[in-house]
């Protein structure tokens, strides 16, 4: 069970897209540039995210892409499960069984349950601005260690 | 993000091997019944499993699986480890990450697969067939009152 390229690229494009926006639109080439993300990909995940309203954009030569709302009030579930789907680690806990078993007799289907929330709590408990702050502490760490040597 | 249908399948023929097995071992053949799963495809699971010493085979006529330790000693972890590799939410990752790849990793990642390993540790077959038979018994009182 692997969490998708989509979803990973997803996270560190809005995260690239947050920390570079402040008062002005960001390209797509821009976060091309900085995440090594291809622009076509880039644009297919940025699509998805504006229609979720976790980014907006503005048309014209000087448009381009920012946060649909502020950092703190975006959540890392918000965003994978825009490109993902869901979280859900069997299909059966949103669709129909297609295994033959009644759900309700299934022998299993509470432990997948258990564990699709075990996914939600830490994607719902994390924020955006959160992964914004530890991304900065870690540059400032990085920094600190080459001031250090130099 | 799914899990594969041998994890699936794997975890669900166990939890009936032991709900079934209070009087010996059990068949595949009666396992594969019950759970609308492929005969041969249980006996690639119970290989896999038997390799890993959670389950036991019985040879002949009358032959089958039992489990190899108590229920209670074997976990949903211990099972899904042997049939889809241990869980983690993401490949082996690349060594130089940028800051917003490694904050990613600390704060989502990592704990994710912290919190799923302990989740499925902590589960054993016997919990899963105390769930089991609830849910079996409540279905049949329904039955009864129709």
């Amino acid at each position: 069970m692997k969490v998708s390229t989509r979803g990973i690229y997803a996270l560190e494009a809005v995260m690239d897209l947050a920390m570079h926006s402040e008062g002005e639109l960001v390209t797509i080439k821009d976060i091309s540039l900085r995440t090594d993300i291809s622009e076509k990909y880039l644009e297919r995940i940025v699509g998805i995210l504006k229609k979720k309203n976790i980014l907006e954009s503005t048309r014209g030569k000087f448009g381009g892409y920012r946060l649909g709302a502020k950092a703190k009030d975006i959540s890392v579930y918000q965003i994978l499960t825009a490109v993902e789907g869901d979280l859900t680690p069997v299909e059966c806990l949103t669709k129909a069984a297609d295994c033959g078993i009644d759900p309700d007799r299934c022998a299993t289907r509470v432990f997948w349950s258990g564990l699709l929330d075990v996914l939600k709590s830490i994607t719902d408990n994390t924020t955006l601005q959160q992964l914004i702050d530890e991304s900065n502490q870690i540059s400032k760490e990085k920094i600190d260690i080459l001031e250090y040597y130099i | 993000m799914k899990i594969s249908t041998k994890g699936r399948y794997g975890l669900r023929a166990l939890v009936d091997l032991t709900y079934h097995c209070a009087n010996g071992h059990v068949s595949l053949v009666q396992i594969a019944e019950r759970q609308k799963i492929s005969l041969n495809y249980l006996e690639q699971v119970f290989s896999a499993l038997r390799k890993a010493g959670l389950v036991n085979s019985v040879k002949g006529a009358q032959g089958g699986y039992i489990l190899a330790k108590a229920p209670k000693d074997i976990t949903a972890g211990d099972i899904l480890r042997v049939l889809e590799g241990e869980f983690s939410i993401v490949d082996d990752l690349e060594q130089n990450q940028s800051p917003g790849q490694l904050a990613i990793r600390h704060l989502v990642w990592e704990p994710i697969n912290l919190k799923v390993r302990q989740y499925m540790y902590n589960t054993t077959l016997e919990d899963l067939v105390r769930e089991y038979r609830m849910l079996n018994e409540l279905s049949d009182e329904s039955m009864y009152y129709i």
